[in-house]
């Protein structure tokens, strides 16, 4: 019956200090994969960003980012 | 019982995880580097530079400001050589063969050490790249300037004068 008491209180203890572990800060020195062009969360941004523009331009669409203006679209 | 029993160990676990290390100050003595090696395979000492004004200089082939400086530094450096200023850069590549290639299509007059591993950066705890470490002549650090913007030349160039003046 204690275990059972204890029981979740450590379970919340482990998984914090198991989480904390994986937290580590990536030095400045250390940035050489991350800086690699197919690792940037939008490999592609003025292809994204054409894209968007059209997308947006189109009637009553407004794209699922920021507002990014309306006009035609056509180029 | 069995909470209390397992808190200290639990504690220092948690600390483990968090350790950090500490920043070198402006005024603190620029510590040795040997894990860095020249072109020649020598360890870089920075002793052998006592006497002159050194600008430390981390750099990496992937960091588009560290390539932006090159230029401008390669040309401060030849420009006050004489007056006892030079540049050694420490490149933190891990692959040293990029940086070598960068170096055969991008060539410097200065000397440049190889530390893929990163312990030099490590001892200096390097915050952001480029940076730069200036030396004075009694070898301690009198400043570090973090990052490369072209606005930064006028600063760099007053610090790096005011160092020789001294």
């Amino acid at each position: 019956m204690r275990v059972c008491r204890i029981l979740p209180k450590l379970l919340l203890l482990l998984i914090g200090v198991v989480g904390s572990q994986g937290c580590s800060s990536v030095a400045a020195w250390e940035r050489g994969n991350l800086a690699k062009k197919e690792m940037a969360l939008d490999p592609n941004p003025n292809l994204s960003h054409i894209r968007d523009h059209i997308f947006t331009s189109r009637e009553a669409s407004q794209g699922g980012r920021a507002n990014s203006g309306g006009g035609c679209g056509c180029n | 019982m069995l909470i209390k029993w397992l808190f200290k160990p639990l504690t220092l676990l948690l600390m483990l995880g968090s350790s950090q290390a500490y920043a070198l100050h402006e005024g603190q003595a620029a510590p040795q580097c040997p894990s860095a090696l020249t072109d020649k395979g020598q360890q870089f000492d920075l002793t052998a530079y006592q006497g002159k004004v050194v600008l430390i200089d981390f750099w990496a082939t992937w960091c588009g400001p560290c390539q932006k400086s090159m230029p401008f530094l390669n040309g401060l450096r030849n420009e006050r050589h004489k007056d006892g200023f030079e540049i050694v850069a420490i490149n933190v590549d891990e692959n040293t063969e990029e940086a070598r290639e960068f170096l055969k299509a991008h060539p410097v007059d200065y000397p440049v050490a190889f530390n893929p591993k990163g312990e030099c950066p490590g001892i200096f705890n390097v915050e952001a790249m480029p940076s730069s470490f200036f030396i004075d002549k009694t070898g301690k650090i009198r400043k570090i300037h973090l990052g490369y913007r072209d606005g930064d030349q006028t600063e760099i160039r007053e610090q790096i004068s005011a160092l020789l003046a001294e």
